[in-house]
């Protein structure tokens, strides 16, 4: 027992370090995009796009192509955002799209498909042009720390927290104050209804997917700062742990789902942090103990009231 | 603002195999209201359905004015001048008044004279003028019953669909309710009026429609509305 | 009786067309056999409930580590596996009762994660089911005392030939079927297309879930056996591709039928041997090395779009609407 109580003792002074929070928020804020990209298109089309890593993959590797290409950061930056756009409208159109309406359970392993596919060909690219695969190094600069009252505070950190902030800010503006946004989450509440109005579907989740092709290009940009090694399997943890996240938090909400989002992302940060390194492998066991934990005690999200998502897989 | 007609013409909806409406024909024009009464089952929100687009009609047509709109999807429909009060209201809860009524504005075919067409509907519905900025969950049956006409009506739209706009809702307010039907057929709407409660429905309808197992059997006037063993005998057979 | 007949007939003649080959290719059948074990597997507890399963591929690692474990002989254990438990590292077993335990221990498993999960549903209990996998990934990966951990399987007696592979996979179809077919299964099923009529009548959804969830971790471990059996495997074989693979072989089957999860699982694997083939430049074609995955995945997504039900619609195979050429009900609409 004392011992348990001396690990949890060290566990939550460590915890309350600056540092170590600085850092949870940092993914926190990360997590938290990367849950509203998802929320967003599960919103309007009741589908869960597991394929949401690979769009912030394939903005890596844009990255990773214009670094090596010796470009200057802000063109990187620029073909990493019509890259992962142009994926995403792609994907909406090919993929989705012909599925909408389909089984639940279709269209989850359908969009498992499309990563799955996505991933082989990074994989491909990766092996054929061996240029890929290499560090994206020209953004590295924002990696490096500012020392604020004896805290460590990488420029990305704070940048991803603005970001972050930016974004979610912006997003509630257009939810809140545009006709389209207006349309969004009438569509999210009942489709059917919508259309009956004249809420033009197409447009809707178009412009539901768009937006969450913009969170996630700019987390692209936010995790090759922090990850510079690109590889195919890039952003595949992140959104696991996200997906998780977004179901704990409350699918059916986009507020909860980014609630959840930003939650496992501080909390991972905070056990990557705070546990002694021997048991810090186990990292993932206890933050999916934990999810499950919470899944059990509130299956229909966190941070949600009332009955749990609609759906059924 | 030019007028059309709705026409249906020889209207078949199955679903599956299951026929539920078999080639029904009739019109609403301007300024008139037409009633479709029938028993549970009769095809009446079946019919609804097949013209708002959330069917696909077997066979026949839907056309507004020289319009075809049959099997079109249910946004393009609304877009076109055909708007819906839908059974149970289907009202937005979590949004407020005001913006349950600008979604009514996502069926406008113009985006000129919004702010006339809401003052006119506001007018009709105090109570919904009133409450603009409360949530729209909070509202009564019979004021969200209000909010889904005057939803339907910022549209500007031809045509009027309203399906079973009185259930749930006590005397007093349907009076409310079918008074502004008055009001709105004399403003040059073709109105289409589904609904449970027959006498009334005959009593404001210009003409309605008896519907049962798919089929329309006969055509009342107002002044059948005294005549119960009439009503009693077309719904019986 | 076709329900049970067909597929053991496809496992079978798969398993005899393999003998015909050299152990190059022999390999592929032996594959695509251990997937139809996986799949079936799934799809007794997916087929029968409607819920997507993503922890099934911890029942399959559970049991391969299980099977591998007891299988490597005692005196080559200090070499591969040093941090064992003494008991697992004094302790060898024979080839059947390697795979007798690893089903065991896939159920035991299966039955213990069941417990609490089983109260779940939709995407909550598809996201609970990958935190199963997560966990059991993460834990098999670092902790020594029970397996090789990062390292390969090395020293694990191959006994797994097209042979028992295919033994393997009609015990499994034979299983999947006798659940099917209990009252059990009937009543899963029942309560799968409508659960409130199902409680209704006093169905527990709740037990008969968590029966079909063991069962069917019985038969994953049981895959996982012969599989460490097969091939030297490491913690990443059984872990996100294969959950993929199988799922979408399941899926892409029709996920409903017994014959689906059949069909689905050699069509996926003889598929991506054929590619295989051709990456190494057989067959005429040559294909860059890695454009395997991104054909398969690609293909997937197309069947997927197309023909959402699966490939054989999620119906048993029927001879009479065969004959008669009839296209049947397609799926749901």
């Amino acid at each position: 027992m004392t011992v348990l109580a001396t690990a949890l003792s060290d566990f939550l002074h460590a915890a309350v370090e600056p540092q170590v929070q600085v850092d949870a928020i940092g993914i926190g804020a990360i997590y938290a995009l990367m849950a509203v990209g998802i929320g967003l298109v599960f919103g309007v089309l009741r589908l869960v796009n597991f394929a949401y890593g690979q769009l912030v993959m394939a903005g890596a590797f844009a990255l990773a192509y214009a670094s090596d290409q010796d470009w200057p950061v802000w063109l990187g930056i620029v073909l990493c955002f019509v890259v992962v756009i142009t994926l995403t409208l792609a994907m909406e159109r090919v993929v989705f799209r012909p599925l909408r309406g389909k089984p639940a359970a279709t269209m989850l392993v359908a969009t498992f498909a499309v990563a799955f596919l996505l991933q082989a060909v990074a994989l491909l690219i990766d092996q054929t042009d061996d240029t890929l695969g290499e560090p994206a190094a020209s953004l590295a600069k924002l990696n490096v720390p500012w020392t604020i009252l004896g805290t460590d505070v990488r420029k990305i950190t704070v940048v991803a927290i603005v970001t972050a902030a930016v974004c979610l800010a912006g997003l509630v503006l257009i939810l809140s104050r545009t006709t389209v946004g207006l349309h969004m989450r009438a569509a999210a509440m009942d489709f059917e209804t919508a259309r009956l109005l004249g809420v033009r579907a197409d447009r809707v989740i178009g412009s539901a997917v768009l937006l969450s092709g913009i969170l996630a290009a700019t987390v692209a940009v936010m995790l090759t700062v922090q990850q510079p090694l690109v590889t195919s399997t890039f952003a595949l943890r992140e959104t696991i742990v996200v997906l998780a996240g977004v179901v704990l938090g409350g699918m059916n909400r986009l507020f909860s789902a980014t609630l959840g989002g930003f939650a496992i992302g501080y909390a991972s940060g905070l056990l990557g942090g705070a546990l002694p390194t021997a048991q810090s492998q186990y990292l993932p066991s206890i933050l999916f103990g934990l999810v499950i934990v919470i899944l059990l005690v509130r299956p229909g999200g966190l941070f949600t009231r009332g009955p749990g998502p609609v759906e059924r897989v | 603002m030019s007028s059309s007609t709705l026409v249906v013409s020889d209207l078949v909806v199955r679903y599956g195999a299951v026929p539920a409406v078999h080639g029904i024909s009739f019109e609403v024009a301007p300024g008139e209201i037409v009633g479709l009464i029938g028993p549970n089952g009769a095809g009446k929100s079946s019919t609804l359905n097949a013209i708002t687009g959330l069917v696909g009609p077997f066979s026949g047509s839907v056309r507004l004015g020289e319009r075809d709109l049959t099997g079109r999807a249910p946004e393009v429909v609304a877009r076109s001048g055909i708007a819906l009060v839908p059974e149970g209201r289907r009202i937005f809860g979590e949004l407020t008044v005001d913006e349950n009524l600008r979604l009514g504005l996502a069926g406008r075919r113009t985006q000129r004279g919004v702010a006339e067409d809401l003052e006119r509907v506001l007018e009709l519905f105090p109570v919904v003028a009133e409450s603009r900025a409360r949530s729209a969950g909070v509202l009564s049956g019979g004021q969200q019953q209000q909010l889904a006409i005057a939803r339907a009506l910022v549209a500007a739209p031809e045509v009027l669909l309203l399906d079973e706009p009185s259930l749930g809702l006590s005397p007093a307010i349907t009076d409310t309710v079918f008074d502004a039907l008055a009001t709105i057929r004399d403003s040059g709407l073709a109105v289409l009026l589904v609904e449970q409660r027959a006498q009334r429905t005959v009593a404001i309808a210009d003409r309605t429609l008896v519907l049962a197992n798919g089929e329309l059997r006969l055509t009342l006037t107002p002044d059948d509305a005294g005549d119960t063993e009439r009503m009693i005998h077309a719904y019986l057979s | 009786m076709l329900t049970i007949v067909a597929p053991i007939t496809l496992v079978a003649a798969t398993a005899v067309v393999g003998t015909f080959f050299e152990r190059s290719t022999e390999i592929y059948f032996i594959n695509a056999l251990i997937a139809v074990a996986i799949v079936v597997a799934l799809y007794v507890f997916v087929g029968s409930t409607g819920v997507l399963s993503f922890g099934h591929i911890s029942f399959v690692a559970v049991g391969a580590w299980t099977a591998g474990v007891l299988s490597v002989p005692v005196a080559e254990k200090p070499a591969t596996m040093p941090f064992l438990f003494d008991f697992l590292a004094e302790t060898t077993v024979g080839n059947v009762w390697s795979l007798v335990l690893a089903a065991l221990a896939g159920g035991v498993f299966a039955l213990l994660a069941g417990l609490p999960l089983m109260r779940l549903s939709g995407l909550t209990a598809g996201i609970a089911t990958f935190a199963v996998l997560e966990i059991t990934n993460n834990v098999l990966r670092y902790y020594e005392k029970v397996g090789p951990g990062l390292n390969v399987f090395s020293s694990v007696p191959e006994t797994t030939d097209l042979q028992q592979a295919a033994i393997g996979a009609i015990a499994a179809i034979v299983v999947a079927f006798a659940y099917q077919v209990s009252r059990f299964g009937r009543q899963l099923r029942a309560a799968r297309d409508d659960a409130p009529a199902a409680r209704a009548v006093g169905i527990s959804v709740y037990r008969q879930r968590l029966g079909a969830f063991t069962l069917s971790g019985a038969l994953a471990g049981l895959a996982g056996g012969l599989y460490v059996h097969y091939l030297p495997i490491s913690v990443d074989a059984v872990y996100l591709d294969l959950t993929f693979i199988t799922l979408a072989m399941l899926v892409i089957g029709g996920m409903t039928s017994l014959w689906g999860a059949v069909v689905g699982a050699l069509a996926v694997s003889g598929l991506d041997s054929l590619l295989a083939e051709a990456e190494n430049g057989a067959a005429g074609i040559d294909l860059p090395s890695g454009s395997r995955i991104v054909v398969v995945g690609a293909l997937m997504a197309v069947v997927l779009i197309v023909r959402p039900s699966g490939l054989t619609g999620g119906r048993e195979l029927n001879l009479g609407r065969l004959l008669r050429g009839s296209p049947g009900r397609r799926g749901a609409a």
